[in-house]
């Protein structure tokens, strides 16, 4: 029992140590999950993510990295989903399988931090909020709420 | 010894309101490979999920104390997930049904097993506790319960793809082996598809290796 003693305070204390050194890399230096054309895999972005906001009233606003940027080139409607539940990358991992396999979408990016789902379609296509929530409950997960357009840019008026 | 031990059960049952394994049933159309060795048993499981609340999978364990090893079909099924903004919860029940049989020294002839339990667990991107159970019968070989509690945290959060790191602290009891109750620190490392774990028993002198990988 003392060695166990033991080891959770060196666990406490390497702990203090990995969240003081944690602490600024936290929000600062994300990697991003992208999806680009439909491929289904994760590609490492490391710095792309931009800051995601937050519009007051209506929640986060669509978060921007390179596939998301080059999609909305294109003329793609923008779409933010609210998930709930979504705590780990094993969440978001489920949420790119899913909706990358669609047609209709152009970039995907799962954002644990704002816990939104960051969708540009393809120019011209269109996917209802029930088919965004049925697919949500295919990965496993439940959706809040679904912003589109200027709402889901953060410039609605 | 045995008061304190029952203290930290206790305690840790309490922060354990419910996850041992993490996510044992993926999304629809996923596919996931589960390694998992600890004091006592060696296995690898292979499940896919055909429907949000199921996996569908076949596992191997073998049991390096009682040279056996089962070899079964193993569901499980996702009972409630409850949601909210920052968290998430899961019960689940799994079971299996195979064959088990004498390994190395063990002559023993092949048998029916059973086995089934439950899990659950509650976490946040920092937060983590977890329970899980199971009692397995097999035949001359063995008839075992065990539970598990599980507790951690992140000592950083991290953002998507990144490398997220967990430290945890299981408490497994085993009524039927001589060191019944036993504690195993651990550290998780999780990045995309892939989530491994590396801890080591304190009360048996045993590492701790368990990896899972989602495609």
């Amino acid at each position: 029992m003392n060695l166990l003693i033991k080891t959770i305070v060196m666990i406490t204390a390497l702990c203090l140590c990995l969240f003081t050194n944690a602490r600024e890399h936290d929000h600062e230096d994300h990697t991003t999950q992208n999806m680009h054309e439909h491929h289904d895999h994760q590609e490492a972005d490391s710095g792309q993510a931009a800051d995601a906001g937050h519009d007051a009233t209506n929640g986060p606003i669509l978060t921007r990295t390179q596939d998301i940027d080059s999609a909305l080139a294109q003329g793609g409607e923008p779409i933010v989903a609210d998930v709930l539940g979504v705590v780990c990358d094993f969440c978001a991992l489920a949420m790119n399988k899913i909706f990358s396999k669609r047609e209709e979408v152009a970039a995907i990016y799962v954002d644990l931090d704002t816990k939104a789902l960051n969708l540009v379609l393809v120019p011209g296509a269109s996917m209802s909020d029930q088919t965004i929530a049925d697919l949500a409950v295919q990965a496993g997960y439940r959706i809040a709420d679904v912003r589109r357009g200027n709402e889901a840019l953060g410039t609605a008026t | 010894m045995i008061a304190v031990r029952s203290a930290l059960i206790l305690t840790l049952g309490c922060m354990a309101t419910m996850a041992a394994v993490a996510r044992p049933v993926s999304y629809v159309g996923g596919w996931t490979v589960i390694e998992e060795s600890d004091r006592q048993l060696s296995s690898a499981l292979v499940h896919y999920t055909p429907a949000p609340s199921l996996s569908l999978g076949l596992k191997t364990e073998i049991n390096r104390d009682s040279d056996f090893a089962i070899h079964s079909a193993h569901p499980t099924f996702l009972a409630k997930r409850w949601f909210g903004a920052d968290y998430q919860g899961n019960l689940y029940f799994h079971g299996g049904l195979g064959i088990a049989s004498g390994i190395h020294d063990n002559p023993g002839s092949d048998q029916m097993a059973i086995y089934g339990g439950v899990m659950a667990d509650w976490e946040t991107r920092s937060l983590f506790v977890g329970y899980r159970n199971r009692y397995l019968e097999a035949g001359d070989y063995a008839s075992q319960f065990m539970q598990a509690f599980r507790a951690g945290f992140a000592p950083y959060v991290g953002a998507s793809g990144d490398l997220h790191t967990w430290l945890m602290l299981e408490i497994d009891h085993r009524p039927s082996d001589p060191d019944s109750v036993t504690a195993t620190p651990l550290v998780r490392f999780f990045k995309g598809p892939l989530l491994v774990e590396a801890g080591y028993n304190l009360t048996v002198n045993q590492p701790l290796f368990n990896f899972t990988y989602r495609f």
